[in-house]
């Protein structure tokens, strides 16, 4: 899968766990950016797109993330 | 720098700079009250961890080893609804019986206790409630006393000749709650509070952070119903929602509490409930946020 097609998925994870339909994000997208991805909805956010790429991150992988690109990068590796 | 917990914050700053800015804003606001509040406690840990041949960086070492664990579970209960252990034996396998485990988890607990808020909170309304429900003299108990810090209140504010009990089945509990009391009113006993005689009585008791660590609380709770009779008091703390290494028993909600206790012959004299985050309880309720559960009771009329 191209990095993307996962961007855009992951951008619908957002908008439903986040329940905010006006969510965007680009690849450097940080948490600051968007409005209540803080620390409470991270890991909500983390398992609900190992859920639906059928992936697991590891729990550094998941406390390190600097912005959405390296989120989707990893998503990418994992896929293959 | 005035307060010891200011240096805490940034040396944690200095290993893990978003941790520290979360919690810099966690405590934003509270800073006039929760900063003096502590200073007497971490000045009696500084000189316990001194004493141990250790400085604060070993303190700080073992919370974010804590909050590192901490997140491992949170991830993993997010994922299925359910803490990652089911059963004591496990845990005692996993955590209770290795030293080191203990000691970093037992140590990132101790500072946990001011660089959280919510657990302050519940430590004040501890204080603020304590001498309204205990007797002009008698016995007080406290079971599992960790960080020392709910003993260091009792010791504070009860009379001078009360009966101040501490039983742990933790070795390093025991160490870790003497070292930072340095009280020798204190007794401290390596007992499982079910091996107390029930013709043993306690005007009151303290059980902080234990019921989320057994397989059945309601056992517990109805052992100390019996220990502080029909007219002593007890001070129970416990979380919701709170994956941790050692937690066993999962609270969804302050119902289920309240139906433990009511199940253990306990009535609610008091209670206060703290979000672990500065947000409205429905959105703790959505990303299943840690809440902190505090009671005083009594046996049921």
């Amino acid at each position: 899968m191209e990095e993307q097609e996962i961007l855009s998925q992951v951008v619908a994870i957002f908008k439903e766990e986040l329940d905010n339909e006006e969510i965007e994000l680009t690849m450097e997208s940080t948490a600051k950016e968007v409005e209540d991805w803080d620390s409470l909805s991270h890991i909500h956010l983390m398992v609900a797109i190992e859920k639906h790429f059928k992936i697991r991150f590891t729990s550094t992988e998941i406390s390190s993330f600097k912005n959405v690109g390296e989120m989707v990068e990893t998503v990418k590796k994992r896929l293959g | 720098m005035g307060f010891i917990i200011e240096e805490i914050i940034e040396k944690i700053g200095l290993k893990n700079p978003e941790h520290a800015a979360k919690l810099s804003k966690n405590l934003a606001g509270l800073e006039a009250e929760i900063y003096p509040a502590s200073e007497s406690f971490f000045q009696k840990y500084y000189a316990y961890l001194e004493k141990e041949g250790k400085t604060i960086d070993f303190g700080i070492d073992c919370y974010l080893h804590m909050c590192d664990d901490m997140l491992i579970q949170r991830h993993k209960f997010i994922e299925t609804g359910k803490y990652t252990s089911t059963s004591f034996d496990e845990v005692e396998k996993r955590v209770y019986g290795n030293e080191a485990i203990m000691t970093y988890h037992m140590h990132g607990l101790v500072l946990g206790q001011f660089l959280w808020f919510e657990q302050f909170e519940r430590f004040k309304f501890f204080k603020e409630n304590l001498i309204k429900y205990f007797p002009s003299q008698g016995k007080y108990l406290e079971i599992g006393g960790g960080h020392g810090l709910y003993m260091l209140g009792a010791l504070e504010l009860l009379p001078t000749d009360t009966v101040f009990d501490l039983v742990d089945i933790s070795q390093s509990s025991i160490n870790l709650a003497k070292g930072v009391i340095d009280n020798s009113k204190v007794n401290y006993t390596l007992k499982n509070v079910f091996d107390i005689s029930d013709e043993d009585k306690y005007d009151f008791f303290t059980m902080g952070e234990v019921l989320e660590h057994l397989e059945d609380p309601i056992a517990i709770l109805k052992k100390l119903a019996n220990l502080i009779g029909k007219t002593g008091k007890g001070y129970i703390t416990t979380p919701i929602n709170s994956p941790m290494i050692d937690h066993i028993y999962l609270f969804n909600n302050e119902t289920d509490i309240r139906e433990v206790f009511d199940k253990a012959g306990l009535s609610i004299l008091t209670e206060k409930i703290v979000i672990s985050e500065h947000i409205s309880p429905k959105l703790a309720n959505k990303f299943k946020v840690p809440i902190m559960y505090a009671a005083f009771v009594e046996q049921k009329k």
